[in-house]
């Protein structure tokens, strides 16, 4: 709103200067405080949504905790919690520079380092906040797949590369506004007149974490007993199904700060004086994400009662998440009916990759791999064929003859985007930690002893077992001992202690 | 309180227009004007309102989550036998606090106007004509409860594993509904003889205690009264052998210590930043970006980079120490980190944050190793913890506290970090706080556990304790795994008071094999 005095007091008439400064300088005072309140709604909005977005490393951990067997709790839970510690650290002293310093060129970043220079007119704390959850989400992924036997430094080398380097290059490339393929680009042209459209990081986040943890499990190979000497599969149970629904919960209530989140502000009118505004497309957004989760999750239940005979809380779990993954490159920009054809089909892509790796004997104690990997991917190509271009238009800019959805009638151009970046990730991806988990292996530093892995984690390196209902369960002198088990696929370690929380 | 963005005048205005046309037809003109813009004045201040009301009531319920966390982190921490206890406790707080703190608790605390010392305005007991001219909403009341219950939360810790519930009922009370409050008064109101937002100027060392968020007031106070606890009634059967040595008593659940850290630290977002009160406020015309919204989310950030930094150092002293990683030990540091910073967090740098987080996490270890050498028992460390890196905090922020900052969130010309610059007047209002603190609480919860301790209310005879109190006082063993486990298909007769031989490692019933 700007009053022009000179305009103003051309209308009022001659001498109308004074009345017309009057008159101005209200409304000035009225137009300052309307940024005001803009800007202080828009940070409410994102610091819970950050908060909501950091609750997330708690349904991580949960989930973990109660996927892996009970000897190796306090293990996976310490990375969990490490990757946010160490996360923060690293993020906040250059991350968050390389994936959002601005001016920069297409490949990484170079302003904001220890958050120099912020707040600005464009970033402020609180941007900084959200996007350090996003990253240790990524950490947080890539710990599942070499659970139960990686060594505890290479956890803090791998989480601190991936937190620190990999992953902000990666959302440079698709978020930032000079990213070389980001549908935000500022100055220069879009990649293929788009940018690849992953709006809360199908890619960006869960591509990154699940091929991450793919390279870690393939080098370090299966978990003890995973595949038997015939080949056969045998399930290493995790120790706590309440876990699993209570990280999978907790991960579902942070989703949505996540998904809606990612506008990143909430007072944003399409059609001024309206109820159109992108309060609406946040509500929009947070309504497709709950559908592709329930999809994929009732999905996943009827197909594994079929496939094996049951139902299964712990695979419907899963399958719950698979959705989540998938929708979240294509939430903001496609219509609630197509949220739940992207939760039918993760749940597809999640049982076919759980084939796959079963075939292909490649352990991944919480099927991250697949999971985050194999549903990553199909949401980013699920956005090329189901993005409106009504929605794009809003969440991206105005753009005449913007490429939309394939099957909305949107031309190829945009899934050529999409898999573009699919490739592109993997590759990048590959190259880095690839490189990283198979130098630690040379060095010795990657996988656990066998002895080390029967006894498991917590007596032999965690000072001990997570778990003691009785007080007689633990002759004090047990701790770290070394133990050497017989190597049977059963996964009973020291104890039969009963089954935990 | 005049709350409109800005006041048109119609006469003002008339008089400027009708210089240019009739002064009928102008009156008319500005009179139009004017209530148009007042309508938007109007609209503008009632945002104003509900933006600060949202912002507050969800910083309050991330506050009660805490609860929920500590619960947990009481739990895990615990022996299983001892689990119902603790967690009933942890339910109890807030419960009884809410109704003590609804009907003093509150008026004690920010009662106004009243003196130096407590607070006394009939208005605000049972809120009875609250909020009117009050300042503050019903909001400000429901965040100020949240922070009173995690104070009493805070002393259940010390006293765990070996106190009568009873004992918890009256010391909880007290606590929550007179000891917290009129510390909260001295530091937090407006009135408050030592607080750094007194309204008439008189600031203790033309500064007052800088707590932004309670370092002393939730978590010393908390953690002194813990300590008091504690040391009445002795450490635990079994924590010190006969020759002095220390023997850990374990808790039966890392699980559970994990969930509860991660819920506080989820939490502490609502109790650092949320203690701004309100977010929509600008800070400089020149910037119109940056405001309180900003500070708001900077001190999200310190929050986060005191408690990351906490936990790396604890996790490499620990594993140099102690010789493994140790999950427990990292996530007491890491809270240890996020108690120091509750002080400063809102005036100091993200940088100096880093430097509260490490400090805090030697200082954590510094005094459970002087806890050790004592013989003093405190199963959820909470004294050493909430105590001893509350303490450091409000030493902290007197090094650290940054001039720009500490003028923004306070207004006025004001001392600040030594070490910023800022001359002694704050470290020496916050040595104040932390000597002031420590006395009243002393002299105060001190003699009430005395008091229970002599009238044999405050520690549970030896054999109960042996059981665990989850068998002999609160109806049977949390956890039953297996049916066999399961005592409430069995006769009655086995929950009647069973004596067990003082044995260390007598197990409590469920060994019904049948």
């Amino acid at each position: 709103m700007s009053c022009s005095v000179t305009e103003l007091a051309v209308l009022l008439g001659p001498n109308a200067t004074e009345a017309a400064n009057y008159i101005c300088g209200q409304l000035s005072v009225v137009d300052n405080k309307f940024i005001d309140a803009a800007f202080a709604i828009d940070t409410t909005y994102l610091l819970f949504s950050a908060y909501l977005v950091f609750s997330m490393q708690l349904g991580f951990a949960m989930l973990c905790a109660g996927s892996v067997r009970a000897k190796n709790t306090m293990n996976i839970m310490l990375t969990n919690v490490l990757d946010a510690a160490a996360g923060g650290l690293f993020y906040y002293l250059f991350g968050y520079a390389f994936a959002f310093g601005s001016p920069s060129n297409g490949f990484i970043g170079k302003h904001y380092f220890g958050l120099k220079d912020i707040p600005t007119a464009t970033a402020d704390y609180s941007n900084f906040l959200y996007q350090w959850a996003f990253a240790i989400a990524a950490a947080g992924i890539t710990s599942g797949s070499i659970a139960e036997r990686t060594q505890f430094v290479a956890y803090l080398i791998y989480s601190s590369f991936l937190t620190g380097f990999v992953y902000p290059v990666v959302s440079h490339w698709f978020w930032s506004v000079d990213g070389w393929a980001s549908p935000f680009r500022t100055d220069g042209d879009l990649l293929f007149r788009t940018g690849a459209i992953d709006f809360a990081g199908s890619g960006v986040v869960h591509m990154v974490g699940g091929i991450a943890g793919l390279w870690g499990a393939f080098i370090e190979g299966p978990r003890l007993g995973r595949f038997d000497n015939g080949g056969r599969a045998i399930a290493l149970r995790g120790h706590s199904a309440s876990l699993v629904v209570l990280g999978t919960f907790l991960l579902w209530f942070g989703w949505y700060g996540f998904n809606p989140g990612s506008f990143n502000k909430i007072l944003v009118t399409y059609q001024t004086g309206t109820y159109q505004g992108q309060w609406s497309a946040v509500g929009r957004t947070a309504v497709t994400t709950t559908l592709a989760g329930c999809t994929a999750a009732l999905t996943t239940l009827f197909g594994k009662r079929l496939l094996s005979g049951h139902w299964n809380v712990t695979d419907v779990c899963n399958g719950l998440l698979g959705g989540f993954a998938a929708i979240t490159g294509g939430c903001s920009v496609v219509e609630p009916w197509a949220a739940i054809i992207c939760g039918f089909v993760a749940a597809l892509v999640l049982l076919g990759c759980n084939k796959l790796a079963e075939k292909l004997k490649y352990d991944d104690p919480l099927e991250a791999a697949q999971l985050h990997g194999g549903c990553g991917a199909w949401g980013l190509i699920f956005t090329a064929l189901f993005a409106e271009k009504k929605y794009l238009n809003q969440v991206y800019g105005d753009r005449p003859g913007r490429p939309y959805g394939l099957f909305m009638g949107g031309g190829g151009k945009l899934l050529g985007a999409q898999l573009i970046q699919i490739i592109v990730i993997t590759g990048w991806v590959s190259v880095t930690m690839g490189t990283l988990f198979f130098i630690l292996k040379k060095m010795k530093l990657l996988r656990i002893s066998s002895e080390d892995e029967m006894a498991g984690m917590d007596m032999t390196r965690h000072g001990g077992f997570a778990y003691m209902y009785h007080d007689d369960d633990e002759s004090h002198k047990a701790i770290q001992l070394r133990r050497v088990e017989p190597r049977s696929p059963s996964p009973s370690g020291a104890k039969t202690i009963p089954t935990p929380v | 309180m005049d709350t409109a963005i800005t006041t048109c005048s119609a006469v003002d205005l008339a008089a400027l227009l009708s210089s240019s046309s009739n002064s009928t037809s102008s009156l008319a003109a500005a009179t139009f004007l004017c209530s148009q813009i007042s309508n938007i004045s109007n609209k503008l201040s009632d945002t104003t309102f509900a933006v600060d009301n949202t912002y507050l009531l969800f910083s309050a319920y991330l506050v009660f989550a805490m609860q929920l966390g500590f619960a947990m982190l009481c739990a895990g921490s615990v022996r299983a036998k001892n689990t119902m206890n603790i967690m009933l406790t942890n339910v109890l707080d807030a419960t009884a606090g809410a109704i003590s703190y609804y009907l003093f608790g509150f008026a004690f605390a920010f009662g106004t106007p009243s003196n130096g010392f407590i607070g006394r305005h009939h208005s605000f007991f049972a809120l009875s004509s609250y909020p009117e001219r009050s300042g503050s909403d019903f909001s400000f009341f429901l965040y100020q409860w949240a922070f009173a219950i995690a104070a009493a939360g805070i002393t259940s810790g010390s006293i765990a594993e070996r106190t009568q519930f009873v004992a918890y009922l009256i010391y909880s009370t007290f606590l929550t509904g007179f000891v917290y409050p009129t510390v909260s008064h001295w530091f937090w109101s407006s009135d408050g003889w030592a607080s750094a937002s007194r309204s008439d100027n008189n600031l203790l060392f033309g500064s007052g205690a800088i707590d932004f968020a309670g370092s002393g007031v939730v978590h010393m106070v908390g953690g002194i009264a813990g300590l008091w606890g504690a040391l009445v009634e002795g450490p635990r059967i079994g924590r010190f052998d006969r020759s002095g040595r220390s023997v850990a008593l374990r808790g039966h659940s890392a699980s559970l210590v994990v969930l509860g850290t991660f819920l506080l630290w989820f939490g502490w977002y609502g109790f650092n930043p949320g203690s701004f009160l309100t977010i929509l406020k600008g800070y400089d015309k020149s910037r119109p970006y940056y405001g309180q919204w900003s500070a708001v989310g900077r001190t999200a950030v310190t929050t986060t980079l005191s408690g990351c930094t906490a936990a790396l150092t604890t996790l490499f002293s620990k594993r140099l120490l102690a010789g493994h990683w140790n999950v427990i030990d990292v996530c007491n540091g890491l809270l240890g980190g996020f108690a120091a910073i509750t002080s400063g967090c809102a005036v100091v740098e993200p940088w100096a944050a880093i430097v509260c987080g490490s400090v805090a996490s030697w200082v954590l270890i510094g005094f459970n190793l002087l806890a050790k050498k004592l013989k003093y028992d405190d199963p959820l460390e909470a004294a050493q913890l909430h105590g001893g890196c509350g303490a450091w905090g409000l030493i902290f922020t007197g090094l650290f506290a940054s001039k720009q900052y500490v003028n923004e969130v306070y207004s006025g010309d004001r001392p600040y970090g030594l070490l910023m610059g800022g001359g002694g007047k704050l470290l020496a209002a916050q040595i104040v706080q932390i000597i002031v603190i420590v006395g009243w609480v002393t002299v105060t919860m001190g003699p009430l556990f005395y008091g229970l301790h002599k009238m044999n209310l405050l520690r549970i005879s030896a054999e109960d304790e042996m059981a665990g109190m989850d068998m002999t006082r609160h109806g049977g063993f949390a956890y039953a795994y297996n049916d066999e486990d399961d005592v409430s298909t069995k006769p009655w007769g086995h929950l009647a008071g069973r004596v067990e031989p003082t044995s260390r490692s007598s197990t409590p019933t469920p060994t019904l094999t049948v």
